[in-house]
Parts: structure tokens; sequence; C-alpha cells
């Protein structure tokens, strides 16, 4: 109430967009430049620290790589943390997909017809979810971590708690081979990547996500259907996951029901990490994709260093908490 | 003892606002002291500096004469400053006792909470005050008059030398409005110094006892309450009176055909509701708090459903059962509760106008961005909406402001009905005249206009017909010629005076 604001009936001030030093002012002024500060500092002291084996094409591949299934999480994860909602499923979701998808192709159920069938079971576990959160009106947390144990549980049974081996030579090259160089699961991943991020920031299903998370109510009454939206998310999600899981059983050429665990989590910490409020409505894709190419990025490092994976465990924790820290002083000083 | 505040040369800046500028007064025990002005103009800055929420930049304030400089308000507090919100500060799922001594909550000898102790204190003061509820009532089975009530013994509890009200009355029913004065009255007996911020002009004559009047963030004048009125009051808070802004006011003269019509629409607390609005009309809906009036407007716009009636869109049967539908039919409802659910706070000024039409801002797939900045931009110049730039988020914004473009949003729909739900709550004088104008001119354009209001004044004022409704159904309709404040009033009691069978 406190500002007197001036009266800008001039439009002048606000065309005055484009140019390179435009762009520049616009990136520090923007929420990301401490991700990007962040992820520049770690490829410069492990640069340092790995005796400049870090920072290469081959090592950023295989950034890339462990970034890329839990990456095409991350993309759900990030629209439903915008809405205020989050699913905690989608590990064990994979898992079960992982080990349906083995089973199919050993029956000898074509690839693209397997592969389509667990993808369709995907979208009927979203449906699931959403629809325990719109009808019987759970938390998402508890609705979804119902339905995480019931897939993880799933996931061993139909399997019989034993590894589902693959042979599939098609199915394995979908998780080992390369096209041009670069391994197939990341291309779909930026390319998944890239579509969902140009749909959240430029069309009405994308500006929907981000009313629907600033004030639900509101939303309603400007005529936007948010349960039929965050139905769309939550099989957006899992199939997401089904996806994940596929792609994860054709790297480990085998479907695995113990496969996975914490996958959601590591989407959820990429997607906070990038700058995404719990709360809701604000957040970008792109800021998700830093986060997680940060927090990857961080446990490749102490990887190459030798540094024993429990502590990239620790690590991950650490990373979220010194993020939202600066986050939270950042704030205070604008204020 | 008699004891007094004094605010010496009060000064506090901030970004590119001189917020309060050396405000000096004095407010003694024994009486009610309001603080009036515009939005902006320094009223709430001025309590949180006195409680230690925001640090002055300037000047000092005394209690009993000696100088005072609390850094937080638990400072304030302990000292006997307490500030009672708007917005509620309980714990809805504790009792009434354990919200009252949250902080001093009384241990036994087992170091196990004393419950029978703290039952006992809890209520001695609710008797003190008179009040129907126990001391070990949960909080959120109180009405929203009552949670108000349970910090107020809060505040009292605590042997406050001041208790400074913030808009108390905002979300209280006329009932309840008249057990808070009797409380203030009693505190006010008690040798509390009073402060008492309200828009509402009836209040100031009711309750106090001088008069702060403050603008742009400086002291106008202080009056003894007695020795002025009401139009002397906004005179000087905005240069201007309230009379004169509604004779001012440039009204449509040509009423066209029904746009809308309701028939025996019946839904909760929605009891046969048949009306009819016209193109270019002004159509106030009065009554009391519950009157159903809210009820019917969400029902007809989709946001309630309803068990039975129909809706006509200009002469033809709609079936509206979400708000899309209102929507895509010409209908547009700017809701009663601003901040949950008119603005997204955190989204800029110009998503927030957009919202609404994006689908007719869609080309190949995506927002069109150069129309939708049209869009906004267009808005914010026609209702002029003060905003430095339409990238700014709303919440930002003062509530005129918000209102202007929560306006704008529905402007952008190019509505046939507007439904307009209490447009000026929590609006200063100024912005209101603004919005008293906005639609006048809408109308003006052959938009069918309702209003809802509890504020008789601008009923009787702005609108061409008045509906009035009590207990969700119409007592009466009253034209712009034949109404009056008692004709009104007497249909919005219809029950109370035994003219209604139920």
């Amino acid at each position: 109430m406190n500002s007197k604001v001036v009266n800008n009936s001039n439009p002048e001030a606000e065309t005055k967009t484009g140019g390179l030093g435009d762009m520049v002012k616009r990136l520090f002024k923007s929420e990301k430049i401490g991700l990007i500060l962040a992820l520049i500092l770690i490829i410069i002291v492990f640069s340092a620290l790995t005796g400049n084996k870090y920072f290469t094409a081959d090592n950023i591949i295989n950034i890339l790589i462990s970034s890329s299934i839990v990456g095409v999480v991350v993309i759900g994860e990030c629209y439903l943390l915008i809405t205020g909602h989050v699913d905690l499923s989608p590990g064990s979701v994979a898992a079960f997909s992982g080990v349906l998808m083995a089973l199919l192709l050993n029956k000898g159920v074509p690839l693209f017809l397997a592969m389509a069938i667990v993808i369709i079971f995907g979208l009927v576990i979203g449906f699931i979810n959403a629809t325990l959160v719109n009808k019987l009106k759970l938390e998402a947390f508890i609705a979804t971590l119902a339905t995480m144990s019931i897939f993880r549980g799933l996931a061993y049974i139909i399997c019989d708690g034993k590894s589902v081996f693959v042979t599939n030579k098609l199915f394995l090259k979908l998780g080992a081979g390369r096209i041009l160089g670069m391994p197939i699961p990341v291309i779909i991943f930026l390319a998944l990547f890239i579509v969902f991020a140009v749909v959240l920031s430029n069309t009405r299903f994308g500006r929907n996500v981000y009313m629907v998370g600033g004030n639900a109510v509101a939303a309603r009454l400007a005529g936007i259907n948010a349960q039929k939206l965050r139905t769309k998310l939550y099989m957006m999600t899992s199939a997401f996951a089904a996806l994940g899981g596929c792609l994860m059983a054709a790297r480990m050429s085998s479907g695995q029901p113990t496969s996975s665990t914490g996958l959601e989590f590591d989407a959820v910490t990429a997607v906070v990490l990038g700058g995404v409020a719990m709360a809701g409505g604000v957040g970008t894709l792109g800021g998700a994709l830093i986060g997680l190419l940060i927090m990857q990025g961080f446990n490749n490092g102490l990887m190459m260093l030798n540094i024993p994976s429990f502590w990239q465990t620790v690590s991950r924790g650490l990373l979220l908490v010194a993020a939202l820290s600066f986050d939270y002083l950042r704030n205070l000083k604008r204020k | 003892m008699s004891s007094v505040v004094e605010f010496k040369e009060i000064t506090k800046a901030f970004p590119g606002v001189l917020a309060l500028d050396k405000i000096s007064f004095k407010a003694k025990s024994g009486e009610v002291t309001a603080l009036v002005g515009e939005n902006g103009a320094g009223k709430s800055t001025l309590l949180k500096v006195l409680n230690g929420d925001y640090q002055s930049d300037g000047g000092q304030y005394l209690i009993d004469g000696e100088v005072k400089h609390f850094k937080e308000p638990q400072e304030a507090i302990a000292s006997g400053v307490s500030i009672i919100y708007q917005e509620r500060q309980i714990v809805p799922y504790l009792s009434v006792a354990e919200n009252i001594y949250m902080e001093k909550i009384p241990i036994g000898p087992s170091h196990l909470i004393d419950y029978k102790k703290l039952n006992k204190m809890t209520q001695d003061i609710i008797d003190e005050f008179k009040l129907p509820f126990k001391a070990t009532t949960r909080v959120k089975n109180l009405s929203v008059a009552y949670q108000q009530m349970v910090e107020i013994m809060k505040a009292y509890r605590r042997n406050p030398k001041v208790i400074a009200f913030d808009e108390p009355t905002a979300s209280l029913s006329d009932a309840e409005i008249t057990t808070l004065f009797e409380i203030i009255e009693s505190l006010k007996k008690k040798g509390i110094i009073i402060l008492y911020v309200s828009h509402r002009m009836k209040e100031i004559f009711q309750i106090t006892d001088e008069v702060v009047i403050l603008k742009d963030g400086k002291l106008v004048e202080q009056l003894h309450t007695a020795d002025t009125n009401e139009m002397e009051i906004v005179h000087k808070m905005v240069g201007r009176d309230l009379g004169d802004i509604f004779l001012s006011l440039d009204r449509n003269k040509e009423i066209g055909k029904i746009v809308l019509e309701s028939r025996n629409l019946v839904a909760e607390n929605v009891k046969d509701v048949s009306f009819q609005l016209h193109a270019g009309e002004v159509l106030g809906f009065a009554g009391l708090v519950g009157a159903g009036r809210t009820e019917s407007m969400r029902v007809i716009f989709g946001a309630d459903k309803h068990k039975s009636g129909d809706i006509y869109i200009e002469g033809i049967k709609t079936n509206i059962t979400f708000p899309e539908d209102a929507i895509r039919n010409g209908i547009a409802l700017c809701a009663e509760d601003r901040k949950d659910q008119g603005i997204f706070a955190r989204s800029s000024v110009k998503h927030n106008i957009s919202v609404a039409v994006l689908r007719s801002l869609v080309r190949n797939g995506f927002i069109d961005r150069k129309k939708e900045k049209t869009l906004a931009e267009e808005g914010v110049v026609q209702l002029k909406v003060r905003t430095p730039s339409i990238e700014k988020p709303i919440g930002e914004l003062s509530g005129g402001n918000q209102q202007k473009v929560i306006l704008a949003r529905w402007l952008a729909a190019h509505p046939k009905v507007l439904i307009l739900d209490e447009p000026t709550k929590g609006i200063d004088v100024g912005s209101k005249s603004e919005i008293y104008q906005i639609i006048c001119d809408l109308a003006k354009q052959g938009i069918g206009i309702i209003m809802v209001s509890s504020e008789l004044p601008e009923i009787l004022g702005v609108c061409d017909r008045i509906i009035v409704m009590c207990q969700g159904r119409i007592t009466g309709t009253l034209t712009r010629e034949e109404a009056t404040d008692k004709k009104v009033l007497v249909l919005a009691m219809a029950d109370m005076l035994g003219g209604d069978k139920e």
C-alpha cells in the first residue's frame, strides 16, 4: 500500500526489448542467474580437481546420460510442482513399467506395441492418481504415496521378484545405441524437454498451469478447468515415468523390480533446485534443467574423484540446502 | 491512571515514497482515536512503526512520556502495545484458552500443562467480556467475530496500554460489529488507549472520540469526532466529498433489451430467485450479509450448482454448469474476495488481464505475445491502472488498482453481463469514485451490470434499479427514484419484521 506508483500510460518503456546488451541485462536480473553461476562454479572446480578431464565432450555426454532418465520425470514433476502438486509414484511406476516391458517383449509382443501398452498403462496410473486427488480430495502427497507403494508391490508381483532379462536387440539399442554420437536416451530426453519447455512457456495449456498454481480458485472463476488440467498433468507425469522405466530397462537389458527407487525424489530435488516453488505458481522448465545438470554434474564430479557413492546422496542434500539458502538470502536482500 | 501515547514527527520512507512525513499527535486513554485516510495515506504504516514491525527513519514515539523504540513486534507486545489485524492470528485447532495464553501457558508442578488453572484464568476473562463461549471451545468452531474477540482477549490478557485495531470490521456482520463495539467501549473504560483504523465512516461516528486524518503520509488535521461530520472528514481525506461523487457521475440514460433473465433459480441459500437485467442497466443487489446475493451470482456464473430454475441470455435458455460456460456466453463475474478469488498475486498485471481470454489470443497453438501485450496495455490505459509496468506482479499494486486490473480482465472478454460482487470493498475513496465512473461508462457501452454491495450509499448512488434480498429470497425491487435507505433496509430485514412467511 505504500508505493506511490507512476502511471505508465506510455508503453514506450515496455517496448524497448531486444539487443544483446538487453539480453545480458535480463539474464542477470533473471531468477536463474544464481543457478547458472553455480553450474559454472561446479565446472571450474571439478575441471581443476580432475586435471581438465571434467569438461570434455565424453564426460558431458556421461552427465547427460545419467540425467536423461530422471530428466524425463523432471519434466512431469516440474509441471506438477508449478500447479502446487507433486507425484511420488514415478519411481515405482518406472520399475513396474520396466518389468512389464521386459515381460511383454519376452512374450513376443513387437517392440512398438509393447511400448504403446506400457505408456498406456502409465497414462492409466496417472489417471488414477488424478482421480484420487480430484474426486476423493486426497492430498497429492498422500494419494501418490499410496500409488507409489501399490506399483512397487505390483512390480515385484508380476515378475515374482526376479529380474526379467531382455534379448530384443532393437530394445537394447534404445538404451545403448547412439545416433551421430549422441546416446538415444539423451536424444529422447532433450527432444521431449524442448517440446515441453516450449509448451509450458508459449501455450494456453502452459499458462494455465501457472494460473492454477498461482490461485486455483481464481483460475476456476476465470474459466480454467483446474481438475481437468491436473488430470492431464498426472497422466503426463506417469507416462513419462513409464517411458523412463523402459529406457532404464533397455540400459540394464532387464526389467528389475528394485530399480528406480527414489527416482521421484531425485526429480523433485532437481526441480526445486531449479527454482520451482513447492507452493506453486512460479518456476520454469529451463530452471529445472539447470537444477538437474547441477545435481548430476556434481555427482559425476564426485565420482571422477573416486569419492564413495554414499557421499553422493549426502551431497545431494547439502546441495539442496545450499541452493535454497542462497534463494532465501537473495529474497531477503530484495525485501 | 490516565496514560497517553504520543507520536513526534514520525517519518518513514520507502524506496520512492515518503510513507509518513513528520506525523505528530497524541492519543489518550479513555478515548478511541480514529486514524482515517485513503489507501496509501499511511495509517497501517504508522501502526507498524508503533509496534516495531517497521523502524521509523525519523521522529520518536512516547508512551506515558517515555521514549520507546521497539525493534520487533514481540518487544512491543511485552511493553503493552498490541495490534488486532483484519486477518486473524489464531491457531484454529487449539482451544480459546490455549490461544489466549499461547506464550504463557501455566505449567503445573509435574511439568505438564495445568489445564485447570489455564481454563479458569481464561473463563474469568471470557466472563469479564460477557461472551457466550467456553475456555475449552476450539477456536475453529467460533464465528469470525468471536475469533476476533479471542484475539482481543489475548491482547487484553497481556495488560496492554495500547490496542490498535486495523480494519477490524471488514469481515463482520452488523450484529457482530455491535458486539465488537461493546467490547471496544469496555476496553476504553478500562483505561486502554485505543487506536482505530477504518474506512467505514459510520463506525468512526459510532465509537471514536478523536479523528486523525492522514493524506499521502501527512497529518491533515486532528478533530474531535463530536465536532465534525462525515462530509468534512471525507473532504479532508480526499479533497472532495462522497455526495458530489455520485452527483457528478456521468450515467447511462439508454436502457436496452433484456440481456439476462433468471427464472425461479433455486440453490443453497437461493430461493426462487427471478429477475431481469437490461442492456446498459446498472442493477443493484442490496441486502444484509448472508442474504443470498453472492450465492445467486455464483450460480448464474456457474461457480456453484443450482437445483432448479433457468437462465436466459438474450432470451435464449442457456445451460451454465461451469464458469467457462458463463464466460463463453458473455457473463463475467468479479468475485467478492479479491485476494482469494480474483488475483494471481505473483503473476504480472499482463497475465492477470489475459487469463480469461487466452483462448482468443492463441495462434497456431501458441499464445500471440504481441496481441497479449497490446490487450494488457489497452486495459491498463482504459481503466487508468496505476502501475509502473504491465510486467509488475499484481500483488504489489494497491487494492484499487488490483480491482481495476480485474475489471480489465473481464472487459477483455467483451461481456454482455458484468457481475460485480462488492466491487469497492477495501478500496479507498479516490479509487472508489473512479470505479463508479467506470461502471457508468460500461453501462453506456450497453453492458448489463449487476452490482452486489453492502454499502447502501453506493447502491443508491450508482444503480438504476435495486433488488433487495433477504434469506435467499428477493423481497422487493425499487427504482432509483423511489429507493431510500429506509425502504431498502425494511426489505432487507423483511424476515425480522415479520412480513415474510417461510
